[in-house]
């Protein structure tokens, strides 16, 4: 055979390629999803959409009653029972927890804490001294609004 | 090298360095011409006596005022669109310059050069070039079409912040004054669609990719081939420029040499002479770039090609390096203001660091037992990493730590890639069938690629953002460069070459270690409709308010003004972002901050809404700490305190808000020794009422303005309540929602508060050492001191 050595070579590389190409055709035509999953492999999917809110019929504006300010309100916490005067909670238990004297084990026993937020319930209480309502725990990390409401019933503050 | 082995090297620099004077110092043509004919008599003076070294001299300062003389700009001529007395709306007739790009379902970005201005029955002529984007879904137009399309003019309008991009003077350089935009029905077309035989080409080939390969792998091949990037999804895109191998998605010497090398490969292993050859090589070369269009490295690539080949052809030694410099005197001659277009300067960059660089590189690894191969692949990336690393840096901030690696494997596929690409796109015009299985093939390698390029992107630290080197950095790290041939034999070149590397590691790392000045500042910046503000304390830490609008089918304004904004500042690190609310143009263009920097921690009001799923899920992942804030909190940053004052907490956060999300927006107030600011999100009327009704403390210095200056919000009490001396405004010029408000600039106005708005003076910089306060309106540069001593305020 009198092939030159560039010509061998550039037809064994057109070899190889036709073979590999030969080879993909037969396969994505077998598995055509995992060829499209290969095909993805370096995206990521869309983050699920949020719903939109549900529109609500709003009272005309001004019409709505307004709660008159009281005199010692300055940059009031929003409008929540304290706990010295909050009525006696229907509950399973039949005291509610003391946020300013329960330890770490007793707090991780509520429901929706784990013994790491109870920890950081337990700093943050030293942090400030104490806590003056429930509300306070409110921006300790974990400790959502929804866990927080649920919260509310299980939970007091005493002096 | 010497100038004896590149003439034209000092040549093509001196031309460029006039380019850049003459557009610096606006000098006057008829001057220019009467310097030059001077010089001109001088050199042939010093020619007559034999003086070489004179008229060289003359010869250079010749080409200065050349370059300064193409640069001077000529005066519009008097039928320019620029010039003309414009109608609200105006019916333009053009010819389409480019393809249209349909950058987001419903916008189309076209380039038309203006022949015709149509006044009912009435038609002028006239000339210019127009960008225009029309909304809706535009009728199929392509290159050469002439078309007429009723449009809206305006100058055109960049975000004016420190450090920012000029968007204006980039369209200028392009030719273009004016923008436009219209309805996509308003457009009607001409002529038929008949585009000159290259852009056929090209769109043939796009097809063609696209029928025999899936999507994205499709986008990625006509970018190796076309560099065509229309197509190419977000992220891969990103990936490509973390890994430091975006270079070869762009057209360049790259394409030109396999194209080149193919061909003469292919001819040679036919047996055809050496020199018939070269022509098909030269006709497939220009055929090439005529193709793909053009972009300074294509122009580049192929001057260059072209050089070499006819070395060829005469049978002479080529010269790369003044091949380069050809290159570059042409195309500046021809086009001068590529001269600042960063494709031109990382082109001839990169090109001029291989050339320079590589052989010393590629001696010093073989003189350490490196193989052969190994050695000039890795010479030639670090080489052309070395060179275009300051030019990255001052136009992207990005220098890919991980480059030459990647590059290692990358290029190689990327060759591969290239190569089987043209070859299939080849027999593709005979059989479609054989041209499928090349395609098939060819899918594997691009496979290869982009799992090579993700793998290096992902690489923590694959990418660093630092800030925009100084002039004299620049110039002392090119000069080390320039004297890496010779460190091996002169030991006064290896001192030389310490210090420059000294002092722009010096000059560089300056802005870090520079002392503070223990001046609190807060910058509202101009980022069109939308909110962003950037506190900074003198302490250190650093707290976002907003992001400005951003999203995936829009400008993103977190990747083109924020995060440039902050990586000059530098920062790596953003202490505190603040989401007053989740609307697009608050929270939008945190995405790109909270994925690009350290953010320490997140406040929120707790409210996502629809359309912030991406900056909710950048949230979730940056591992910031997420806290939810409610009115009585305070928080101390750094020497600041931070008092919240809505929203108050009352509404569960998964019910819908009654007054609107606005009502819901976190507002609070910032106390720093005598300043106070407040800031207010999107609050409207009811918010500001329920604030009122709270007794909350509003009373403030300065007082960012409510929803962009909408009329539902400021009312006269609540601004009686703050006795705000300052307001700001943070709006886009031309606002679609026709912010700010004729009522709300009155009543900011009778409540005595001055007035800054960063849709007419750009970003807003507040400078206080608590005694003093200065307002910066940074379009203008106008600077206002106020005093803040408590006595007088009263």
């Amino acid at each position: 055979m009198s092939y030159s050595r560039p010509q061998l070579k550039l037809l064994l590389v057109l070899a190889a390629v036709l073979l590999a190409g030969l080879g993909v055709r037969e396969w994505r035509a077998g598995f055509p999803n995992a060829a499209e999953r290969l095909e993805r492999f370096d995206r990521e999917d869309p983050p699920p959409p949020i719903p939109p809110a549900p529109r609500v019929r709003v009272a005309p504006r001004w019409a709505a009653p307004r709660p008159e300010p009281t005199a010692s309100a300055r940059l009031v916490q929003p409008q929540r029972p304290r706990a010295s005067a909050a009525p006696p909670i229907p509950s399973a238990d039949p005291r509610p927890l003391d946020l300013n004297r329960a330890s770490a084990d007793e707090i991780s026993r509520l429901p929706g804490v784990g013994p790491s937020l109870a920890r950081r319930i337990i700093e943050e209480r030293d942090r400030r001294g104490r806590f003056e309502s429930p509300d306070g725990l409110r921006g300790i990390l974990g400790m959502g609004p929804k866990k927080l409401a649920a919260l509310r019933e299980y939970v007091t503050v005493g002096e | 090298m010497t100038g004896h082995e590149a003439p034209l090297l000092p040549l093509s620099g001196a031309f460029a360095l006039g380019i850049f004077a003459g557009a610096w110092s606006g000098a006057a043509p008829a001057r220019l011409l009467l310097a030059g004919i001077l010089l001109l008599a001088v050199g042939v003076c010093a020619l007559a006596l034999r003086r070489d070294g004179a008229a060289v001299a003359v010869l250079l300062a010749l080409a200065v005022v050349l370059g300064a003389l193409r640069a001077a700009t000529d005066p519009l001529p008097a039928d320019h669109i620029a010039r003309a007395a414009l109608a609200p709306v105006v019916n333009v007739e053009g010819r389409l310059a480019e393809e249209p790009v349909r950058w987001a379902p419903d916008r189309t970005r076209l380039i038309l050069d203006v022949d015709g201005l149509v006044d009912g029955e009435d038609r002028r002529p006239a000339s210019g070039r127009l960008q225009v984007t029309l909304y809706g879904e535009t009728p199929a137009v392509g290159e050469g079409q002439r078309v007429a399309v009723g449009l809206k003019l305006s100058r055109p309008r960049g975000f004016r912040n420190p450090d920012a991009f000029d968007y204006p003077a980039f369209l200028r350089r392009e030719g273009i004054l004016l923008v436009g935009t219209g309805r996509a029905e308003s457009l009607l077309p001409l002529t038929a669609d008949e585009p000159p035989w290259p852009v056929r080409v090209k769109r043939w080939a796009v097809t063609t990719i696209g029928a025999h390969l899936p999507e994205i792998s499709a986008a990625l091949l006509a970018g190796l081939i076309l560099g065509e990037k229309t197509g190419l999804p977000r992220e891969t895109e990103e990936a490509f420029r973390r890994a430091g191998v975006y270079h070869i998605l762009a057209v360049s010497g790259f394409n030109v040499a396999l194209l080149a090398s193919s061909v003469f490969f292919v001819l040679a292993a036919l047996s055809v002479p050496r020199r018939t050859t070269a022509v098909a090589a030269g006709a497939a070369l220009v055929g090439f770039a005529l193709v793909v269009g053009g972009q300074a490295s294509v122009l580049r690539a192929t001057v260059m090609g072209l050089v070499l080949l006819a070395a060829t052809l005469l049978d002479r030694e080529s010269q790369l390096m003044n091949a380069l410099a050809l290159g570059a005197l042409l195309l500046l001659a021809w086009r001068p203001a590529d001269l600042w277009d960063p494709g031109f300067q990382l082109s001839f960059a990169a090109t001029a660091g291989i050339i320079y660089l590589t052989p010393a590189i590629t001696s010093w690894l073989e003189g350490r037992r490196w193989p052969r191969w190994l050695a000039t692949a890795v010479a030639v990336s670090v080489g052309a990493q070395a060179a275009v690393a300051p030019v990255m840096l001052a136009h992207f901030n990005q220098l890919s730590l991980i480059s030459v690696v990647a590059n290692l494997v990358v290029v190689p596929l990327a060759a591969a890639g290239t190569t089987l690409g043209m070859l299939a796109l080849v027999v593709a015009l005979a059989n479609a069938v054989a041209a499928d299985v090349l395609f098939q093939a060819l899918w594997l390698v691009l496979l290869a690629l982009r799992a090579a390029v993700w793998a290096a992107a992902a690489v923590p630290a694959a990418m660093v953002h630092l800030p925009a080197p100084v002039w004299a950095a620049t110039v002392a790290w090119f000069g080390a460069l320039m004297l890496v041939p010779v460190l091996g034999t002169r030991r006064w070149a290896r001192v030389t070459v310490t210090a420059c590397l000294v002092a722009a590691l010096a000059l560089f790392i300056w802005p870090w270690v520079r002392p503070g000045d223990g001046r609190l500042r807060v910058t509202f910046l101009d980022v069109g409709q939308g909110d962003a503000v950037l506190v900074e304390l003198p302490e250190g830490p650093r707290l976002l308010v907003d992001g400005g609008p951003g999203g995936a089918r829009r400008l993103d304004v977190g990747e083109r003004v924020l995060a440039p904004f902050l990586w000059n500042r530098p920062a790596g690190r953003v202490d505190v972002v603040a989401v007053t609310h989740s609307d697009s143009d608050h929270s939008g263009g945190l995405r790109a901050v909270l994925t690009r920097f350290r953010v320490g921690e997140v406040w929120e009001n707790g409210r996502w809404g629809p359309g912030s799923e991406d900056t909710l899920r950048a949230v979730e992942r940056s591992g910031a700490c997420r806290r939810t804030l409610v009115s009585g909190q305070r928080i101390w940053l750094g020497s600041a305190l931070l008092t919240v004052l809505s929203p108050d907490g009352t509404l569960p956060i998964d019910e819908p808000a009654p007054m609107g999300e606005n009502e819901e927006s976190l507002v609070f107030r910032l106390d720093w020794r005598g300043f106070s600011l407040l800031l207010t999100g999107d609050l409207g009327r009811p918010g500001e009422e329920r604030l009122l009704a709270s007794r909350a403390p509003v009373r403030a210095l300065a007082l960012k303005v409510g929803h962009h200056g909408s009329r539902f919000s400021s009312g006269e009490e609540f601004l009686a309540a703050t006795r705000a001396a300052i307001a700001v405004i943070s709006v886009g010029a031309r606002s679609p929602f026709g912010h700010p408000t004729a009522e709300a600039l009155a009543r900011l106005e009778a409540a005595g508060a001055r007035i800054y708005r960063t849709d007419r003076d750009g970003a807003v910089i507040f400078e206080t050492d608590g005694a003093t306060l200065s307002i910066t309106r940074w379009a203008s540069g106008v600077v206002e001191r106020f005093d803040l001593d408590p006595e007088r305020e009263t």
